[in-house]
Formats: C-alpha cells, sequence, structure tokens
C-alpha cells in the first residue's frame, strides 16, 4: 500500500495528458483578436468594390486636389477681404472685461497646439511624395499623433465649458443673414452673446467633428481591434478602416477651412483680438458691437465693474 | 495586355493541408519580427465536412496595384515581371496601403516605447527591395533576394503538397489546367473568384 500515492500520482498525471491537447488543433500563428489574419480576411475581399475601391477613386482622384483648393482658396478670399473691406480695429483704451478666465485660456491653447501640430503634419502626410517621403514626413506622422493626443485630452472639457454659450440662439440667424458685419467697414452693432455665430459654428466643427477625428484616428492607429459592434453593423474590419480614413479626410476638409478661418478672425481679421485668449480681457469699444447682446448683459446684471476690476493690472 | 507574362502566385485549395509550413518558412527565411506573416493561412468553413479547405495568402502582386496608387509618398515600384515591391525608407507607415488591398497584405510591426507603428512589410515574392541586391541592407530591410539567386520563393519551395505554385501567370495557369483536366473537373475556376473578380 505504500506505492499507493505515486501510483495514484501517475495515473492521475496519464488522466491529465489525455485531457491536454498534445497538439494544437489549430497551428496558425494568428493574434487572437486579429480581425486582419482570419477566415475574414478571404470573406472580406469581395467587400472591396463597396468601400477600398470608393477609397482608392478618392484617394487617387480627389483627396490631394480638394486639399489643394482649401490650402488655396480659403487665405486667398481672406486676403482679399483684407485688402478690400479690411479688418476692424476697436480702441483698447477704457475698460476692459474679463471674458476667459485662466483655465478656460490653458485648455483653449492645449487644443490650439494640438491644432498647430495636427494641420500641418497632416498636410505634410497629404502631400508627402513632393516632399520625398522618408524619415521627415514619418516625424510629421508621429507630430500627427502628438498633436491629436494635446488635442483629445482638452477636447471634452472644452465642449463642456463652452456648450451652454454655443447653443445656437434667434440672434444667430440676423448674424448670418449680414455675415457677422465683416462685408462692410461701418462700426455697428452685430447681434451676439458670448459667441458669435461663426465661433458656434467653428465650436460645433472642431468639437464634435474633432470627437470623430479622435475615434477614426484611435482606429487607424490600432488597425487590429474587436469590437462587437462590427457584427452588429455587418462590416468586415478592414471596411471599418476603409470608412475610418474616408470620414477622416473629408472632416479634415472641413475643419482645417473652418481652422484657417479662426486664424485670420483672431490674428487679422479683429485686431488685437488674440489678446483676450492671452489676458482673457476684452476691450469695451470690441465687446460692445461686437458681443452686443452679452455686453448689454453685464452692464444690466451690474457685472461689469466686478469683470472690469479682475482686468486691472 | 503585355508583352510577358507577369509573376503571380496561386494557391491550389484542393491541395492546401493547413500545415503552415510556408507562413513560417518565410519567417524563417525573412527573420520577420514576432507577429508579421507576409503569408497567411486561412481555413475556410472550418470543421463542415466538404466545404472546409485552407488557402495560403499574400500579396498577390497586383498588375495595377491599388497599394502603390493611394500611397501618400510614391514608394511602391512594380518591376517588368510584375512584382510589386516597396521603399521602406520611403514609407512613412501610414497605413494607406492596407485600406486599399483587397487581400490584407501590407503588415505594420510595432515597436518602440508606445508601440508605435513602423514602415510597411509584405510579401517580397523573395525579390528584396530597391537596396543594391544582396546587400546587408537588402536583407535586413526585405529579406532573402532569392529571385536575384535564381530561387523560387520560400513558401513555394516548401510546400509539400505543391499546393503553393508561383512563377509567370502563363505557366502556373498551365499547371493548374493539367491538374483540373487530370481529376476530370475540366476548367475552373478558384473559389470565391467569380465573386471577388465580377
Amino acid at each position: 500500500m505504500k506505492k499507493l500515492p505515486l501510483f495514484s500520482v501517475i495515473s492521475l498525471g496519464f488522466l491529465y495528458a489525455g485531457v491536454v491537447p498534445l497538439v494544437e488543433p489549430n497551428m496558425a500563428p494568428q493574434h487572437p483578436g486579429s480581425r486582419l489574419i482570419s477566415p475574414e480576411l478571404i470573406e472580406a475581399i469581395p467587400s472591396w468594390h463597396k468601400y477600398g475601391e470608393l477609397f482608392l477613386y478618392l484617394q487617387t482622384h480627389w483627396v490631394k486636389l480638394l486639399f489643394l483648393i482649401v490650402l488655396l482658396a480659403v487665405p486667398t478670399v481672406f486676403l482679399l477681404h483684407y485688402l478690400i473691406v479690411g479688418p476692424k480695429i476697436f480702441s483698447h483704451e477704457g475698460r476692459k472685461f474679463l471674458i476667459f478666465p485662466t483655465w478656460q485660456r490653458i485648455i483653449h491653447w492645449i487644443a490650439a497646439l494640438g491644432f498647430i501640430l495636427l494641420v500641418p503634419s497632416g498636410f505634410f502626410i497629404i502631400y508627402g511624395k513632393y516632399f520625398g517621403g522618408g524619415t521627415p514626413i514619418r516625424f510629421m506622422r508621429y507630430m500627427h499623433d502628438i498633436g491629436a493626443f494635446l488635442f483629445a485630452l482638452v477636447v471634452i472639457p472644452m465642449t463642456v465649458m463652452w456648450f451652454k454659450e454655443m447653443l445656437p440662439r434667434l440672434w444667430d440667424i440676423k448674424w448670418m443673414m449680414i455675415l457677422g458685419g465683416y462685408l462692410s467697414k461701418e462700426k455697428r452693432e452685430i447681434p451676439a452673446s458670448k459667441f458669435n455665430a461663426g465661433q458656434k459654428m467653428w465650436y460645433w466643427v472642431a468639437m464634435f467633428g474633432g470627437m470623430v477625428m479622435i475615434i477614426t484616428g484611435v482606429m487607424m492607429y490600432f488597425q487590429d481591434f474587436d469590437i462587437a459592434l462590427l457584427k452588429k453593423l455587418n462590416l468586415y474590419q478592414i471596411d471599418l478602416l476603409r470608412l475610418a480614413i474616408m470620414i477622416h479626410l473629408g472632416l479634415a476638409l472641413l475643419i482645417v477651412a473652418f481652422f484657417f478661418t479662426h486664424l485670420y478672425m483672431s490674428l487679422f481679421a479683429i485686431k488685437g483680438s488674440i489678446e483676450s485668449m492671452i489676458d482673457g480681457c476684452k476691450s469695451e469699444d470690441e465687446l460692445k458691437h461686437l458681443h452686443s447682446i452679452y455686453y448689454k448683459k453685464i452692464i444690466k446684471e451690474g457685472k461689469d465693474k466686478e469683470l472690469a476690476e479682475k482686468c486691472k493690472d | 495586355m503585355y508583352e510577358y507574362a507577369r509573376m503571380k502566385f496561386y494557391c491550389d485549395e484542393d491541395r492546401c493541408i493547413e500545415c503552415n509550413a510556408c507562413t513560417i518558412a518565410c519567417a524563417e527565411a525573412h527573420e520577420l519580427p514576432v507577429g508579421i506573416h507576409r503569408r497567411k493561412v486561412v481555413t475556410l468553413n472550418e470543421g463542415i465536412e466538404g466545404k472546409e479547405f485552407s488557402v495560403s495568402i499574400a500579396c498577390m502582386h497586383c498588375t495595377d496595384a491599388p497599394c502603390s496608387q493611394v500611397c501618400p509618398v510614391d514608394c511602391f515600384y512594380i518591376r517588368a515581371d510584375g512584382i510589386v515591391l516597396h521603399d521602406k525608407d520611403k514609407c512613412i507607415g501610414c497605413g494607406y496601403c492596407l485600406y486599399a488591398c483587397p487581400f490584407g497584405a501590407p503588415q505594420f510591426p510595432r515597436d518602440g516605447a508606445f508601440g508605435i507603428r513602423g514602415v510597411m512589410d509584405k510579401c517580397t515574392m523573395c525579390a528584396g527591395g530597391p537596396a543594391p541586391t544582396f546587400s546587408e541592407k537588402e536583407y535586413q530591410l526585405y529579406g532573402q533576394n532569392r529571385i536575384a539567386e535564381g530561387k523560387v520563393p520560400m513558401c513555394a519551395a516548401v510546400c509539400s503538397t505543391n499546393a503553393l505554385i508561383v512563377g509567370d501567370a502563363e505557366s502556373v495557369s498551365k499547371i493548374k489546367r493539367e491538374r483540373d483536366a487530370a481529376k476530370g473537373k475540366g476548367p475552373m475556376t478558384p473559389y470565391g473568384w467569380d465573386q471577388a473578380y465580377k
């Protein structure tokens, strides 16, 4: 009976050996979650005609052209505007009001830094062949990732912090009718609260378009991911990637056009308006004309003294 | 259309026994990083009797390769014999070639602190790359150049059932025709081609 423990160990060992498959049924070196290396790979071949062909067509015929149009036409329009209509100049003497508290400015500038990295690096990727490709353009791709990371950090706080003020209001229609008064030199009261209709458009495009850009960008960064959503959408992994790149490029056109507009407005069209994002203060003259509804509101509520106090130094 | 036949791969799904030798031999011959499979064996209808079959796929070296058309840095070049190759020094790893490729051939190794995506890697039909033939650099970036040595690609060389054949398209189709004729099948279209090339 002394040998019983030994016997039971050996017999258990045999039992266990019987359970363990000595040969894996499928030795294919596949990633467990990979949908790009799987039978789906073959099933997805016929679906190439759906999105693959479309991407091929857009990439070879339209992408470079459309981005060139945005890159040239938008600045040209603004140059003509600057030469014909000219910038709006407001007095920066007198009272100043604190419009953007420090934390809002920090969030804004992180997003801005993200955009400053994202937009040029994106153009370098699109026109990579004219720069020879290789290390410099690969570096631009890394910059694109870093810019996206910076923007992704602040996109939610930025959306939340201005959400209420960015909701469309009735006077925005009036703003649209006169195009914000940018077509005339005349100084008059423009119907706008803290943000005008143009800024609102930029906000919705940049925040929600930006979120879509991040989602599609992350999809393209990881490429191989396993989500249950795919089955519901009845799409193959590769189809999802193809849709992601097409949405990413299409939306980029819109966002870049708005980004140039935002730059032009803050740097050239309204002299000194960029200061409000540096020290957070807007001059009374500028506020009275360009944000008349907001100005009237703070005067009515008696907040003007308090806000002006914060801008004295 | 062409004066010469172009180099093509063909995997005979009647013969492929899913041994994965092609995948392993390719990875070994070219010293590929872990996770990169220039050639993949895919099994369809697994477990369904009579319908299960496997096929080994890699870059198909397309005649008008979509990857080369969408590449934003123009890193692809197609040799006169039809082999589609790319320049890893030019490639930025954007992934456009993968989105355009019907066969999922382009792969991207991940490296660095954040698992950053490297430059594209795909089947070269064992024909190396733009670096000088047989140079150390060519071997490092693209693997062996067996075509220049006068050998068939590694995957086809090791295929024990001769399921994977490679060569100029006319010879490949001749072999396939003879095989089908020997089985009394008559001329057949490979599985899925009637859908893919409709």
